[in-house]
């Protein structure tokens, strides 16, 4: 059996996410969530309210003059304006958190976070300190879980949580909000899933344990259900 | 068995279901009602009219408004008191009492007070219950409580579930009644996202109840219209039962539904607040089966229940006769139709009654009502007309058990005066008006002054169209605005008849009679304002909702002033009374674990909060507390025990000037600094004041790792960021805190532990030597590594990724089996670090604390040109400190052990305190550290400490390190220099 506890990297909540009974798939040096049982019925509830621990998939940040300079010259397609994203075509999202400061999330897709460790390896790989400026790795994967939240309730659940209006009207796919959800900073993505709106929440790795039991109760009134890298996935296709 | 002999037939009443009825119990005694019904129309139906009794005089009280803006009506619920009956909705099983009497509500015991009254005049509480000194306190208060109180508070009441949502719109219009509906429909029409707020179950406000043309059919036609299209207006979201309970700056809303407060933000508002109907002021005005004419109108439409068998109509304009007309057509004998106004404009309404052959007697008041034993339920009413000859006693008595007043209303004005809106008044019409509002918020209707339907439509159409036009939508052609004239006549001047023998009450929430607003002003308190302090006038749970407009006009008569000058009292939120629940929420608490924290409880550790975080104080069951803390502190010493570190604060500094940001930040050297080397970071502020420290490890040349207390990163980080931001240097930092788990390995053991995991690590001391830092793999996971002495023995602190954290707890536990491994907690550290003398910032420094005064003057540079705090440390130093922290031991045990803040004394005199202290299991002694006089700190100074019992225990100076003060469990030891 797969079990998150058999690998040396384990996601911040994967105690929480065992009691729901999932099936795990080995992620290199970690376990990823496959599907709680019924990946079909996951997708179909997600379209209305779901929410997937990304943890475990790989991502990473830079920061510091140079920054979107050195990751413009790796191919990256690097956001003109802060508080936005842009989709590579590898299924990666880079997120411009400031005008230095750029975070990069893997895709979903078979190749799961190819690019953030390119990134990090190209980084390291290179003679420090550099000739010029290039910015710095910052440890997101660490710093911060990685939450999916989808479907069309997930603006309201948010409305909960977060001061920031979430609305589909109100914030554009791609858009992101630095911001406090429950009391907690939280870096808040959109980024559809197919037709299905869906947000990527980072916050500290640290209160993730909180947060998430703080999501799980915010979804029980939209009747929300967790989901799988499967359900994740399969909104994406449409 | 019957939902009332009160009930009209079917389809009467727009809220009730006659198809179901519901069991409920009042005072114990069981009714049924109908699905839809509150609890006063239900105990209406069942010809039930006492609610309550009344706050000082225990009067009988009963249905007043039917709209939940009184105290009346206030009932006892099993977990909650103080609940509207007129707005409480009946469940099956519901049990509910009434409030404030002795023995029964029916019998109560204190129902004499009313005979006193005479003697509790306004404002007899000042001059009462103070003599003698602390008589308050223990003789009256518990009685005056017991008397007086507003229901019972049930401390064992279940838990409720409350929770908080944000809510943003264009428009957000406060009030679904004719103006309401038609502001929102015409916003929405223009394109903005509308949020409709209506208090009541349904929408339509008057529209639902009151009468409007002779035939009673234009209300409910214009209602379904624009309920219709209200509905099937994509744009608006319409939210009832919920209340806007007031009014914060930029249009921020708290709207209350259920037990969830949403935090509204709109771009623009619209008051459609509408209007309070007053009560006329006369004796006996409390009496039950005396209510405004709105609520039996309410009574009758709302949930088809005939307020009576026979009524009279006390009215000063229009809409009481329509009152008597909705009375008439439920089956009620109108007895007369009492009209204030001398020569009313004739009207429909007038004509329809008088077809009626109603008695219609203009220029007459009600000067009386007359009640049944005990002051039950009100059972005829004396009137006269107003212009009375006083050679004549031309007063006539009508028998009735229904009086409806309708002598005028007040604008629903809290929301908008909380904005900072003007309240005028005209004393020739007896009309308010609203003025001063902030931008992007308007009022529309009644609340505005157009009482007529047309008008207020009108002027609901006339705000939205502002409101678009400001949100830059278009929304066409300016509608007309409404006729200013169409609002004249809806209010009486003076609906107040005063009584030699007083009851003619003016504020039913405390009791207050006409007398004593008049007394009042003669007592000198002719503002308003002082008014209502001293008299407690609208302070009651209504907030003056209908005693603000009678007191002003008692004022402004008293006064010789007008109306308009007295003005009304300042309104602030909450509109409503509002649950504690509601304002908390759902309690968010964040809370810090770390990536080993489920090992903590695994192995049975008790955990101590460390700001949000949590931490194992010591491992085991809380009554070995002591011992399990020795335990761990003899492992560390005597074997290997490891801690789990990882809430230290941990910040990354890099750049070309990495180095030279330290320097400045902290009061050592970093310049030269080797690769490989951690070293010794004390942080103070631009005062000299010591707050913080850590370890800065060098990883690279323009690379280094910090660590900072883990109360005192957020802080440390906040500041490095606002120094550079002036700085400008070549550097960048990030707080990476979260991002790394930390175990400290500490013990003569902890090398032959860690040589088990490590592939590509020379342990040695030669190679790996005290302060020495180095990057390797631990149980093959990527960690940094430093050779640190916190808790004084041989030790290792390994930091690893955040996700690993747990994998590298488990591997050293495995590792350490064979060694003995123990883990220690924060309580054990701290014994240790104490035994060592390592202070703790925050604990052994407070606010003033110099680096002389906590012997750390050698971990300042002395060739630097600048650190922050360095030139204030030079001139702190010229006026030398007058205390100094210093080590104390003395021989012992726990018996007299001093508490942390006990006090150093001298001749009777504090000359300082404890800031550590502990029974040292190792040193077989007593030791800690204490402030005291600076001339009292030479080791083998006499310390008397005073224990928390008063006791005086002799200390003696010593130095603070107390163990291994040489270093030498550090082999080999190297000294490290600036």
């Amino acid at each position: 059996m797969t079990a998150p506890a058999h690998f040396p990297r384990r996601s911040f909540v994967y105690r929480q996410v065992i009691k729901a009974g999932p099936t795990f798939d080995p992620l290199s040096d970690s376990a990823i969530v496959l599907d709680f049982g019924h990946p079909d019925g996951e997708t179909e509830a997600a379209r209305r309210l779901g929410l997937a621990d990304l943890s475990p998939l790989p991502r990473a940040g830079f920061k510091g003059a140079g920054t979107v300079e050195w990751l413009a010259g790796k191919k990256l397609t690097v956001p003109g304006e802060s508080n936005r994203a842009v989709r590579q075509k590898n299924g990666a999202l880079a997120a411009r958190l400031a005008p230095a400061e750029v975070l990069v999330l893997g895709g979903l897709g078979s190749n799961v976070g190819s690019l953030p460790k390119t990134l990090s390896a190209a980084w390291a790989a290179e003679p420090s300190p550099s000739a010029t400026a290039r910015g710095y790795p910052v440890p997101r994967q660490d710093s911060h879980a990685w939450f999916l939240l989808t479907g069309e309730s997930a603006a309201a659940m948010f409305a909960k949580l977060c001061a920031v209006d979430l609305r589909p009207g109100k914030f554009d796919d791609l858009a992101i909000a630095q911001t406090s959800v429950a009391r907690i900073s939280a870096i808040v993505i959109r980024d559809d899933r197919g037709k299905t709106p869906a947000f990527h929440l980072l916050a500290d790795s640290a209160s993730a344990a909180y947060l998430w039991d703080v999501l799980r109760d915010a979804m029980a009134e939209f009747e929300g259900r967790l989901m799988g890298l499967t359900a994740a996935r399969a909104l994406g296709r449409g | 068995m019957s939902a009332g002999v009160n009930r009209l037939l079917a389809p009467a009443g727009l809220l009730v279901d006659h198809g179901r009825q519901v069991g409920f119990s009042f005072e114990g005694k069981s009714y049924r009602g109908l699905a839809g019904d509150t609890l006063a129309s239900a105990l209406a139906a069942n010809d039930v009219w006492l609610l309550s009794r009344s706050f000082k005089y225990h009067r009988p009280r009963g249905i007043l408004t039917m709209a939940g803006q009184d105290a009346n009506t206030l009932v006892q619920l099993k977990h909650e008191p103080n609940v509207p009956a007129d707005r409480l909705p009946i469940v099956e099983r519901l049990e509910a009492w009434g409030q404030n009497y002795t023995g029964s509500l029916e019998r109560d015991e204190d129902a004499f007070m009313g005979r006193f009254a005479r003697f509790m005049p306004v404002g007899f509480y000042y001059r009462a219950f103070f003599r003698p000194k602390g008589s308050w306190q223990s003789f009256w208060e518990p009685r005056v409580r017991n008397k007086a109180g507003l229901g019972r508070i049930e401390l064992d009441a279940p838990h409720g579930d409350f929770d908080k949502a944000y809510g943003f719109y264009d428009v957000a219009v406060i009030g679904g009644g004719p103006a309401g509906l038609a502001a929102a429909l015409a916003a929405a029409e223009a394109g903005a996202e509308v949020l409709l707020v209506e208090e009541n179950s349904v929408l339509g406000g008057s529209l639902t109840y009151a009468r409007f043309d002779p035939e009673g059919k234009r209300a409910a036609a214009e209602r379904a219209a624009l309920v219709a299209a209200v509905e099937a207006q994509p744009n608006i979201e319409v939210m009832t039962d919920a209340l806007c309970n007031g009014w914060f700056a930029d249009n921020w809303l708290p709207v209350i539904r259920g037990n969830r407060l949403y935090k509204v933000r709109a771009k623009e508002t619209i008051l459609a607040t509408g209007s309070i109907e007053q009560p006329a002021i006369f004796r006996n005005n409390d009496l039950p089966g005396i209510m405004q004419g709105s609520a039996a109108q309410r009574l009758i439409r709302l949930y088809g229940v005939r307020p009576g068998k026979r009524a009279v109509v006390l009215t000063g304009n229009e809409d009481g006769y329509g009152v008597a007309l909705d009375l008439a057509e439920a089956g009620v004998d109108v007895e007369a139709v009492v009209d204030l106004r001398p020569a009313p404009a004739p009207s429909d309404l007038a004509a329809a009654v008088a077809g009626r052959d109603i008695r219609i007697l203009t220029g007459h008041a009600v000067t009386e009502a007359l009640a049944t034993r005990g002051n039950r339920h009100v059972k005829g009413v004396r009137v006269r007309p107003l212009q009375a000859d006083d050679r004549r006693d031309l007063t006539v008595t009508y028998d009735c058990d229904i009086l409806c007043m309708s002598p005028g209303y007040t604008p629903t004005y809290q929301l908008a005066l909380q904005s900072g809106a003007r309240l005028g008044y005209d004393d020739e019409t007896a009309l308010f008006s609203i003025t001063g509002l902030q931008d992007h918020l308007q009022v529309a209707g009644s609340v505005n002054g157009s009482y007529d339907l047309d008008a207020a439509l009108a002027d609901g159409r006339l705000a939205a169209w502002q409101a678009a036009k400001a949100l830059g939508l278009d929304a066409g052609k300016k509608p007309k605005a409404p006729d200013p004239a169409e609002a004249g006549g809806v209010n009486h001047p003076w609906p107040i008849l005063r009584h030699p023998k007083g009851k003619d009450f003016v504020d039913f929430d405390e009791d207050l009679q006409t007398a004593d607003i008049v007394n009042a002003v003669a007592e000198g308190y002719d503002e308003l304002e002082l008014v209502k302090r001293f008299s407690t006038v609208g302070m009651g749970p209504s907030q003056g909702r209908h005693s603000a407009l009678a007191t002003a006009r008692l004022v402004a008569r008293e006064t010789e002033r007008s109306v308009a000058e007295i003005g009304v009292t300042t309104a602030r939120p909450p509109f409503a009374g509002e649950k504690l629940g509601v304002l908390a929420g759902r309690g968010f608490e964040p809370e810090r674990l770390t990536a080993m924290h489920h090992r903590h409880l695994e192995l049975g550790a008790q955990m101590m909060p460390a700001g949000l975080w949590w931490r194992p104080g010591y491992y085991g069951p809380k009554d070995r507390r002591e011992a399990a803390i020795i335990e761990e502190v003899l492992a560390v010493r005597g074997n290997v025990a490891m801690i789990d570190v990882s809430t230290l604060g941990g910040l990354e500094v890099r750049g070309p000037d990495a180095a030279e940001f330290l320097n400045r930040i902290y009061t050592f050297a970093y310049s030269k600094q080797p690769v490989g080397r951690a070293r010794y970071a004390l942080m103070t502020n631009e005062a000299g004041t010591v707050i913080d420290d850590g370890v800065a490890c060098r990883l690279r040349d323009e690379h280094f790792y910090v660590t900072a207390t883990t109360g005192g990163v957020d802080r440390v980080y906040r500041s490095m960021l606002w120094w550079n931001a002036q700085w400008r240097l070549d550097v960048d930092i990030a707080n990476v805190t979260a991002a790394y788990a930390g175990v400290n390995v500490a013990g003569p053991k902890s090398r032959a532990v860690l040589e088990a995991l490590v592939e590509d690590l020379d342990l040695s001391a030669e190679a790996f030597p005290y302060m020495g830092l180095r990057e390797g793999r631990v149980a093959g996971i990527p960690a940094r590594l430093m050779r640190v002495g916190f808790v004084g023995e041989l030790g290792y602190e390994i930091h690893v990724p955040a996700s690993y954290g747990e994998a590298l707890w488990d591997s050293l536990m495995a590792a350490g089996q064979a060694h003995g491994l123990k883990p220690f907690g924060v309580e054990a550290q701290r014994v240790l670090r104490l035994e060592k003398g390592h202070i703790i910032i925050g604990q052994d420094t407070d606010a003033m604390t110099t680096p002389d005064e906590v012997d750390m003057a050698w971990a300042i540079a002395k060739k630097k040109p600048f650190f922050v705090g360095g030139r204030s440390i030079e001139l702190r130093r010229r006026h030398p400190s007058r205390r100094k922290l210093v080590g104390f031991s003395f021989a012992g045990g726990a018996a007299f052990l001093p508490e942390e803040s006990n006090l150093v004394v001298r001749d009777g005199e504090m000359i300082g305190f404890v800031t550590s202290v502990t029974a040292s299991a190792t040193l077989k002694k007593v030791i800690g550290l204490a402030y005291t006089a600076a001339d009292a700190a030479a080791p083998g100074t006499r310390l008397p400490i005073r224990l928390t019992s008063g006791r005086v225990v002799e200390a003696e100076v010593t130095s603070p390190h107390f163990y291994d003060p040489d270093n030498r469990r550090q082999e080999p030891e190297e000294a490290e220099e600036p």
